[in-house]
Parts: structure tokens; sequence; C-alpha cells
């Protein structure tokens, strides 16, 4: 199965709260702003990872079906 | 209509994300206890002010909204999201709009917002509003995934092949919709910097107290009532497996309700510099706000006639039509203390504490407590509740430890008011505020147990729901198909899973 377009809006769209995160974490005036970009970075950077891995779930399984129809 | 007969009508029903559902059911029981846990410590903190150990990060000024978030957003907003998800797909027979990816999106952002606002309260940051306490840049984040979660709900409602749209999906709605506009109005500010935390209401004096209230009221009415009345309007009927009541009476129910809870706000600011005439007029919603209310338990308890026998069979349903029953009575006590003799009795006493409980841990947590119990077995696929006996001490434990609470800061409430307006012979104060505290004590420690027992009871549902998903006594039997089953309740009932 091929990746829904929903995945590609939320992927960009997790690129770029990732950027606003490494920009507030770099300039941040107090503790709160630099954890804050941080998590900011952390969590847009494994939120995309997850895209990634569920997209190869999705093909492995396609090809995993496909197997199984074959050898019927 | 009968489920193969619907299925022959609509054809077969769609593959439902009911992973985002699993998601955040477990997150709802992992905030319950966080949340209760918090405020059992900060119940000891009142009790003996010793037990913050000199922590800045620990004292009660920054823990209690790690408490209040943590039970109305984390647990109860999760408990929402979730019920919330299950219910549209199920009564619009259609999949959750937008994708995976989308409702991931909304799960894992509002648990990031979840921390993130926890650890600035923590760290000692607050716009000091209260249940407003995030600073601008997490409520700009909570902006973006509460607009994902509308657009989510509004297209799974878009694309429904059920002719209407079933009256919970109305309160869910309303929920959505009004807590966006309620969020956004009050958190509007100016940060200092862009890279800084600290911000300034755009609202000065009376006005940003009116519009805080407005806010802070309608949290209660539209994030703890009308969305919760959602879970209310699907759970009963389905573990009753009965049809509402009267769908006419949820109709005049939701609207009524809409109209006049936005009004009410102003008597949260009687006796102050806010204008009588708008006093007035917030006291006047609010007594309006009896009908709707009673009306909606009315529904809500009626909807077991011909079933009562379930509730010594059912436990799960047993806290359902207990919340209910909660709702009434703190439904009835809320427009009491919105009278303006009465609340200045009962004004920043502790007696506002303990109707804020009663509606809490009466409505709220055992309403959610009721739609856990049903929804476990089902997203689980199991055949049943690992043990009925645990639900039932689940229940009476909760039940005790809610009527400790709400009894001690009655008595504790009254009994401040009381003293705080004594005067004697010469026209001098009676007590000392000090004196007031320490009559108070005892009650303090009494509203402790109640806590200690609340939470007692919600680890007892922790193991019960662990049990149920692992316990091979709990599995279905193999001849079971795993696939959804269409609802008996007919026409007026709620349409089939």
């Amino acid at each position: 199965m091929d990746s829904e377009p929903g995945d590609f809006v939320v992927g960009a769209l997790m690129a770029v709260f990732g950027l606003i995160g490494l920009f507030l974490a770099a300039r941040a005036a107090d503790d709160e702003m630099y954890v804050f970009g941080l998590g900011l970075v952390v969590f847009a950077g494994v939120f995309i990872l997850g895209l990634i891995k569920r997209h190869y779930d999705r093909l492995d399984a396609a090809r995993a079906m496909l197997r199984v129809r074959s050898d019927v | 209509m009968s489920g193969a007969a619907l299925e022959h009508h609509l054809g077969p029903a769609p593959i439902y994300n009911d992973a985002v559902v699993k998601k955040f059911v477990i997150a709802a029981i992992f905030w319950a206890i966080v949340a209760f846990l918090v405020g059992v410590w900060i119940a000891t903190e009142l009790a003996w002010p010793a037990a913050n150990l000199g922590l800045s990060w620990i004292n009660f000024g920054r823990l209690r909204p790690v408490h209040t978030s943590a039970a109305i957003f984390a647990f109860g907003g999760s408990a929402l999201f979730g019920t919330s998800f299950f219910v549209v797909q199920r009564t619009c027979r259609a999949r959750l709009w937008g994708g995976e990816a989308l409702a991931n999106f909304v799960f894992w952002g509002y648990q990031f917002f979840i921390v993130m606002a926890a650890l600035s309260y923590v760290m000692g940051f607050s716009q000091s509003k209260e249940y407003a306490e995030p600073e601008w840049h997490i409520d700009l984040w909570l902006t973006v995934v509460w607009v994902c979660y509308l657009l989510i709900f509004v297209g799974t409602l878009i694309k429904r092949q059920e002719p209407h749209i079933y009256v919970a999906n109305w309160f869910y709605l309303a929920f959505i919709v009004t807590v966006a506009m309620l969020h956004i109005v009050n958190n509007l500010a100016m940060p200092i910097s862009p890279y800084a935390a600290k911000s300034y209401s755009v609202y000065a004096g009376v006005q940003d107290a009116l519009v805080q209230w407005w806010y802070g009221h309608n949290a209660v009415g539209f994030f703890l009532t009308a969305g919760f009345l959602g879970m209310m309007y699907y759970f009963i009927p389905k573990a009753a497996g009965r049809p509402v009541y009267s769908y006419r009476l949820s109709i005049v129910h939701f609207w009524t309700l809409i109209f006049l809870y936005i009004w009410a706000g102003p008597h949260h600011l009687h006796w102050t510099a806010l204008p009588d005439w708008t006093q007035t007029l917030g006291m006047a919603f609010s007594i309006m706000l009896w009908m709707p209310s009673w009306g909606g338990m009315i529904n809500g308890i009626m909807t077991l006639s011909g079933a009562w026998d379930k509730l010594r069979t059912d436990p799960g349903l047993r806290f359902s039509v207990t919340a209910v029953g909660f709702y009434g009575m703190s439904t009835f006590e809320g427009p009491v203390m919105s009278v303006r003799d009465v609340n200045a009795l009962s004004h920043y006493t502790d007696w506002t504490i303990g109707h804020v409980h009663s509606g809490a841990l009466g409505w709220v947590a055992f309403i959610v407590f009721g739609a856990l119990y049903y929804l476990v077995p089902v997203l689980w696929h199991r055949q049943r509740l690992y043990s009925t006996k645990l639900v039932a001490w689940h229940y009476w434990i909760a039940t005790l430890g809610i009527v400790l609470y709400i009894v001690s800061m009655w008595v504790a409430g009254i009994m401040q008011g009381l003293m705080w307006r004594a005067y004697d012979q010469y026209g001098f104060l009676q007590y000392s505020f000090v004196e007031s505290v320490v009559a108070v004590h005892p009650f303090y420690v009494i509203r402790l147990l109640g806590g200690v027992f609340f939470l007692t009871g919600g680890l007892i549902m922790v193991y019960n729901f662990y049990r149920t998903i692992t316990s091979p006594t709990t599995e279905l039997p193999q001849a079971i198909p795993l696939v959804p089953v269409t609802s008996p309740a007919g026409a007026l009932g709620v349409p089939g899973e």
C-alpha cells in the first residue's frame, strides 16, 4: 500500500515545527523556551521517524500478503 | 433496523481507526492516576505544609495547576478525544477523516502539550489565569493540535454514511468549537520577545477578569459538561441496550445548554469591580441553567427504563448512572452558589473546592470510568472484563472517597465563610485569618483521606484493565468472528457499531 497523502502533509508540517523548535532553542531567552524548543525538535524528529517506519511496515505487510497469495 | 438489514442497506461497516482510540484510552488511564496522585500530594501539603520539602518546584502554587491540568486536560481531554473518535466513526459509519498520520499527530501533539504545560508550571512559568496557565507558545501549539482535531471530527461528519448526525456528536462538536473559541480569545497576549516565555494579556483590569471567567466558566460548561454529555448520550444507551429516553429532549437539552452556558461566567466575579448589572446577568443565566441541566439528567437516567436490573449486574453502567446523579447534584449546587448573597458566604472558601470536586470526581471521572469499562473489552477484543467484582470495589471505594471529600469541604467552607464575616460587639473581626486555618485542619485531613480512597479505586481499575487485556480467561472464543457488531438499539438508538 502506498503512503496516504496525509503522511506527506503531516511530515512537512513536522519539519517546519522542528525548524521552529531549533530557532527557539538556539535563541531562547529563558529556560522554559529552551526546553520547549528542544522538546519540539525531538517531537518532530521522532514523529517523522515514526512516519517513515509506518510507511515501510505497510510495504512489508503488502509484500507478505502477495507472498501468501502466490503460495496459495 | 437489525444489524444484517443495516449492513444490506448501507454496505459493510468501514475499518475504523481504533488504534488512535486505544492510545487515547491508555493516555486517559495514565493521566488519571497522575492527576489523582498529584491531588493527594497537594492535599497533603495543605494539611502539612512541610510536605513541600522546601523544594520550589513541588510547592503548592506550582503543583496545583499540574493537578488541575492533569485532571481536566490530560485525563478528561484524552478521554474526550478518544471517545469522540470512537463515537463519531460508529455513528457516522465512516473511518476518521485525514488518515492515520493526522490522527496520530493529534494524539502525540496533545500529549506533548500536556507534558510541556506541566514542565512549565513546575519551572515557575504561568500566565496566572486559572485553567489557562500555559504561556503563549504552548497556547499556540495547542491551537494547532485543536484545529487538526476539529478538521478530523468535521471531516468525518461530512463523509458520514448515516443520514442524520447522532446527538452525541452535536455535544462533542459544541465542545470542540467552543473550546477553540474560548482558548483563542482568553489567551490573546503579547510576548515580551519571540524567544521568551513571558507574555502580557491584551486585556487589563476588570475586562481581563471578565474574559478570564467567561473562559473559566465555559471551560466547565463546554469542556467538562458538553463533551462528557456526548459520552453520556452514547455509552449509557449502549451499555443499557436501550435507546435514549427522549431524543427530542436531548435536542432541547443541547440547544438550551449551549445558549445559556455562555452567559453565566460573571457569577465568578460577584462583589468585585464588575458592574452590578453584569453580575446579575451571570446570576440569572446560571439559575436558568437548572432547566437544561436537569432535563439532561432526567434523559440520561430514564434511558435505563426497562433495564434497571442491569445496575445490579453491570458495575460499569452503575458508574455512568451515578455520574449522571452527580451531574444533577452539582448543577443544582452551582446555580445556588451563583446567587449573589449565597456567594458572599461561599466565595474564596473551600465550599467552592467541594463543589468543583463533586463535578470533577462524581460527574467527569465517573462518566469516564463507565465509558472505559465499556470500551476496553471492545477495543482489545476481549469477551468481558477480567473482574466485575473489582469494578464494584472501585465503585464503592471511589464513591466513599467522594463523600469524604465533598462533605469535609462543605463543612470547612461554610465554617470559613462564617468565621471570616463574624464581628464582635465592638465591630472588630471576631477571628483572625490564621484561626480559620487552624479550624479547617481536621477537614483537610479528611479531604486527603477521600483523595487516597479515590486514588486507590483508580489503581484497582488499572489492575483490572491490565488483567482484562492480558489474561487468557477474557479471550474471545475462536468461533466468534472479530468484526464489529451492529446495535439492536433501533432508529432512535445509537447507530450501530
